[in-house]
């Protein structure tokens, strides 16, 4: 039976013809990942130094753009952050949070139903309905915007959090992957016995194949939840009242104002990118505490 | 770069099995299954689809067939908007550029990827875990707040690049001037999408059966011979894969142009890419069937664009559905 | 969250398989559920702000300036008869493209929204903008100069009530002055770009600085020299008059185009982050900005530690000093969408709100705005007022006063948007060097033709 499983591997190939050459060949990886290590964290590394900084610091600091400064702002920066505007900024954190987790659930369990049904059952129109499928993917966002506001404005769901949430339930290619994984991972002839028990077709999916499906489940999970997050068009358009905004469309506000020419003597950059770094650290704990996930989804198999 | 993310799992050791088209498995029981059951699961899923994808975009179809002036009403003019779309230069323009752009970023961040990821495959060390996380990381930072901190970095008065440049005594380019855009903008996304890539192809070189390469050396082969001839040879459906996506990506370029065209002292246009155009024509100049038409022609220029890469991967014995 | 797997989760899901493939169905079932056991969902009435008296109808608005929450408060607080519910959708042009899509859809715009007078043709002609002089808008009509005025009017129609206002001066640097021997702020273009070449010849910093995203400036400059770029009436919709390639407008642009090429103001995008950090630093010696500049600039961060005190504003430098032109760039205006439930009501909001004195004294101490109502102009306290931006000069009575009452007004067309646009793509084709003033003008108006021609618009030149 082919279950997933972690890769267990040990990684251990091209045993080295001498110890020298070994060492060589090594030296030349660390130095090319360390590069790109570098090349990969200087935005980051940027952003944490740049968030301790005041205004002055920021524009016309002394110790450059990747060095702290003397004046050292970060519990100040932190403090107006959590205060502006009443802390709005909590509150797009939250609502990030939570159409990032709803919406992502939400789009997975569809898949996982979708996949499922469209590996394991024959029926009318599934071929046509699955080459849609795949072309859907093909289809410039921007032409969706306004009228997906149409028809939401119509059943009275713009600028609700539905607005959100219902078209990022949307994941063709969620869909495509558990059937991919579905297609493997659930052999027919388990799927038969549990009818030939009695169960029904809803019990024989909670029961036995979901259980088989779980580490794609979880893959597809953080893919939607990541999409949601990150998502910035839709919400942008959807949402007028800024209680509702997720974290990106906050932070573009605030961007738009610090751009034009009307900030009332505040000046918000410095706002901006506090408040970009703060944003981050959810995500990156996520992956972080998740890594096992990740490999394990990731891992499961090779690719098509 | 908006689009679906590419990630595909499978069950483990299949590494050379079939293609996944929903007809290759299942077929002995399914005929039993009365045809209801399938439809009921995938019913959800299919309402969403409905919903949210197939009536805006009939709908948004319906509007491209028609146009208003600001000075005139509406009136149905066929096929007038897509003819007027592939003569305007604004659209051409930017359909080169991304096209020019997709052919000249994918290969480098495809390059990049496969190689830290055929790297991390081979050294399994606790720094090599590390640099993997860290690759990684970007993907976790949405493309909006990516775009900034480029846009930060960039600035000829106060990033980086002009304290490097100063310690040679020259000014440091503006990386998103008219001649250094192109190449601003592709270390963005790099960036961006490079880690995430990466770990696509690395998760697939973790699939690959280790026997392989147990009976490649006793044949005498080398890691270089392992990499070039075994591992890369096996991951190759996951690099069309990728490849698609990444091409499909980069043709609706929106993100990070639009946010950079604040920092890019009138560099990125309102015409820059077809779908900031289409954006524009909408949002600013108030012509959403104009727009409509933009969409679907790109939406055209993509899937031929995807046609003929299929069409020349799949003769190189690729079996990417 | 509760949508996660289980099986509380999968008999929602189970329900929805048998329901009809319904997308209302859908959408009532999902909310239905998830409604409930969350408590956070909300409807399309939510406001940024407290309504105070609940029995009062409410008007709901769009406004994006900082100090919007109080202003918000003292018009509620001031009224039994009418409440504003009151958001902020983003500045400028996010606000903008929010308002076009509410417009193309036919719904989602607010009772009133805050936009700055350039954009109300546009929006007018769509039919989006309800004519207020039919709800007593003429009756504020003398708290306004006549320049004022006719920003918010097309012909006799008002399609907005006017807040603040953006008269044009030329803020410069004082040591920088005092450094190179400009003895006293230049008086007209030609003193300008002398005072520009001799800075340079020294090793001094730039004259001002051409961003091209400004376009709204170069409009404003080109006005000055005696262009009239547009004519446009609503009661003829069809009618459009475009003079973008006449002499005075070509001699502008030429003028600028020259002292870009010869280094002598900066071709950097203005409100950018690189922007601010040269003003911090010195690196431009001038900026032609309107009123509200000042306020930008502090909150911007200039001003404070090494550029402290350095600070003055002169008026805008003149092409022919013995007929002076005075020009505006910015401000808003509250205008009355055709969505609104009550139009009589939500003008009464638009002709209210931010027009009490409380609201404009916030506004005008706080650097938040150059108010347009002349009970300020003319008051003893804003006249006479000390900047602390500019070390104490009495700006208001120096410049920015004398500017306004002598602003004429300007005639925006309903194709604005995308002028703009073509200006600052022709504008950073000067920048790079690519382009020439006069032969910019002739191609701008070539393409403003065709557009027009294209929106069905009945052209004269």
């Amino acid at each position: 039976m082919t279950t997933a499983r972690l890769s267990g591997q040990t990684g251990q190939f091209g045993a080295p013809h001498s110890r020298a050459k070994r060492t060589n060949r090594h030296v030349a990886a660390y130095l090319f990942l360390g590069a790109l290590i570098f090349y990969f964290l200087i935005p980051i590394w940027w952003l944490i130094v740049a968030s301790t900084k005041d205004v002055g610091g920021l524009f016309s600091g002394t110790a450059g753009a990747l060095w702290f400064d003397e004046t050292f702002a970060f519990g100040a920066n932190l403090a107006s952050l959590f205060t502006y505007n009443d802390g709005i900024y909590l509150q797009w954190l939250g609502n990030s949070l939570f159409y990032a987790i709803s919406g992502g659930a939400g789009a997975t369990i569809l898949a996982v139903l979708a996949g499922y049904g469209f590996a394991k059952f024959r029926f009318a129109g599934r071929r046509f309905f699955f080459s849609i499928l795949l072309g859907s993917v093909m289809v410039p966002l921007t032409a969706l915007v306004i009228p997906t506001f149409i028809l939401l404005s119509q059943v009275g769901l713009t600028d609700t959090i539905w607005a959100v949430i219902l078209p990022s339930l949307l994941n063709p290619f969620g869909v495509y992957l558990m059937l991919v994984y579905a297609t493997d991972a659930v052999p027919d002839e388990l799927l038969d016995a549990a009818r030939v028990d009695g169960a029904g077709e809803f019990r024989t999916f909670v029961q036995v194949a979901f259980p088989l499906l779980r580490p794609a489940f979880v893959t597809v999970l953080l893919l939607s939840i990541v999409g949601s997050w990150n998502n910035y068009f839709l919400p942008l358009a959807m949402l007028s009242n800024t209680r509702l905004f997720p974290i990106t469309v906050g932070l573009g506000l605030w961007q738009g104002q610090a751009s034009a020419n009307n900030s009332g003597g505040e000046s918000l950059w410095g706002l901006i990118i506090i408040g970009s770094l703060v944003s981050v650290i959810p995500l990156v704990i996520a992956f972080l505490s998740l890594q096992k996930y990740w490999q394990g989804g990731l891992s499961l198999g090779s690719l098509k | 770069m908006a689009v679906a993310p590419p990630v595909a799992v499978q069950s483990p050791r299949q590494a050379s099995s079939k293609p996944a088209q929903p007809e290759s498995r299942g077929k002995r029981s399914g005929r039993r299954r009365p045809s209801l059951v399938g439809w009921a699961f995938i019913a959800p899923f299919a309402v969403v689809f409905a919903v949210f994808l197939v009536a805006p975009l009939a709908y948004a179809f319906y509007l491209s067939l028609f146009s208003k002036g600001l000075a005139t009403g509406t009136t149905f003019t066929g096929w007038d908007n897509y003819i007027r779309a592939f003569t305007d230069d604004s659209f051409v323009n930017g359909v080169w550029f991304v096209i020019r752009f997709a052919i000249v970023l994918i290969p480098v961040q495809m390059a990049v990827s496969l190689g830290v990821a055929l790297v991390l495959d081979a050294i399994t060390t606790r720094f090599a875990r590390a640099a993997r996380l860290i690759i990684f990381l970007p993907y976790a930072i949405p493309a909006v707040i990516g775009a900034l901190m480029w846009g930060f970095l960039y600035s000829p008065t106060f990033g980086p690049l002009d304290q490097l440049f100063g310690l040679f005594g020259v000014d440091a380019p503006f990386l998103l001037g008219p001649d250094t855009v192109f190449g601003g903008l592709m270390n963005v996304v790099t960036w961006q999408w490079a880690g995430y890539y990466m770990i696509i192809i690395y998760a697939a070189l973790q699939g690959i059966d280790p026997a392989l390469y147990e009976a490649a050396k006793i044949d005498g082969a080398n890691a270089w011979q392992v990499a070039f001839r075994i591992k890369v040879p096996l991951v190759s459906s996951a690099l069309v894969l990728i490849l698609v996506f990444a091409l499909i990506g980069t043709l609706q370029f929106f993100t990070e142009p639009q946010i950079l065209r604040l920092a890019s002292n009138g560099t990125i246009t309102p015409d820059f890419t077809p779908n900031i155009y289409a954006y524009n024509q909408a949002f600013a100049y108030a012509n959403f069937n104009y727009a409509s038409a933009i969409s679907f022609a790109l939406g055209v220029v993509v899937f031929i664009a995807v046609y003929v890469f299929l069409f020349f991967t799949r003769k190189r014995g690729s079996d990417f559905s | 969250m509760h949508l996660g797997a289980g099986p509380k989760g999968f008999t929602v899901k189970k329900n929805l398989l048998v329901a009809t493939a319904s997308a209302v169905t859908l959408m009532a079932a999902l909310s239905g559920c998830a409604g409930g056991s969350t408590g956070t969902s909300s409807s399309a009435s939510d406001c940024t702000n407290k309504i105070v008296n609940t029995d009062a109808p409410v008007v709901t608005m769009w406004a994006w300036y900082p100090n919007m929450p109080a202003v918000i408060d003292n018009f509620n607080n001031a009224h039994d008869d009418v409440q504003v519910c009151w958001n902020n959708v983003g500045q400028g042009g996010a606000q903008y493209d929010k308002v076009q899509t509410a417009i193309s859809a036919g719904k989602g715009l607010p009772d009133v929204v805050m936009l700055e007078a350039d954009h109300l043709a546009g929006y007018a002609i769509q039919g989006a903008l309800v004519d207020i002089a039919e709800y007593g808008a003429n009756d504020v009509k003398g708290n306004f100069s006549e320049g004022a005025w006719k920003d918010v009017s097309l012909g006799d129609a008002v399609y907005a009530a006017p807040v603040d206002g953006g008269p044009m001066a030329m803020i410069y640097r004082t040591d920088v002055f005092e450094q190179y021997g400009i003895d006293s702020p230049p008086t007209t273009w030609d003193e300008y770009r002398a005072a520009a070449e001799k800075v340079k010849a020294a090793g001094g910093p730039l004259f001002g600085d051409l961003g091209s995203n400004v376009p709204a400036v170069m409009m404003a400059l080109q006005i000055q020299k005696g262009a009239d770029p547009f004519a446009y009436d609503l009661t003829t919709p069809e009618d459009i008059r475009i003079t973008l390639d006449d002499p005075d407008s070509q001699e502008v642009l030429d003028y600028w185009a020259g002292l870009v090429e010869d280094g002598l103001v900066g071709t950097v995008d203005q409100f950018t982050t690189d922007y601010i950090s040269g003003v911090v630093s010195g690196e431009y010696a001038t900026y032609i900005s309107a009123a509200w500049a000042p306020g930008y600039l502090s909150g911007a961060g200039v001003g404070v530690g090494e550029s402290e005190g350095v600070w003055a504003v002169a008026p805008l430098p003149q092409w022919d000093t013995a007929k002076p032109v005075s020009v505006n760039w910015g401000g808003s205006a509250f205008a009355v969408t055709s969505q609104a439930k009550d139009p009589a009501l939500a003008a009464k909001v638009a002709l209210g709100v931010y027009a009490d004195p409380a609201s404009l004294e916030d506004g005008w101490k706080n650097q938040i705005i150059f108010p347009l109502n002349q009970d300020v102009l003319t008051s003893d306290e804003f006249v006479n007022n000390e900047s602390a931006f500019f070390s104490g000069q009495t700006a208001n009575k120096d410049v920015y006063v004398p500017a306004e009452n002598a602003y004429k007004g300007f005639v925006y067309p309903p194709i604005i948007v995308y002028y703009y646009a073509q200006l600052q793509a022709q504008l950073a084709k000067i920048n790079a060097g690519e382009i020439g003033g006069a032969e910019a003008a002739t191609e701008l108006q070539q393409i403003m033709v065709e557009y027009a021609e294209g929106e069905g618009f009945s052209v004269s030149e």
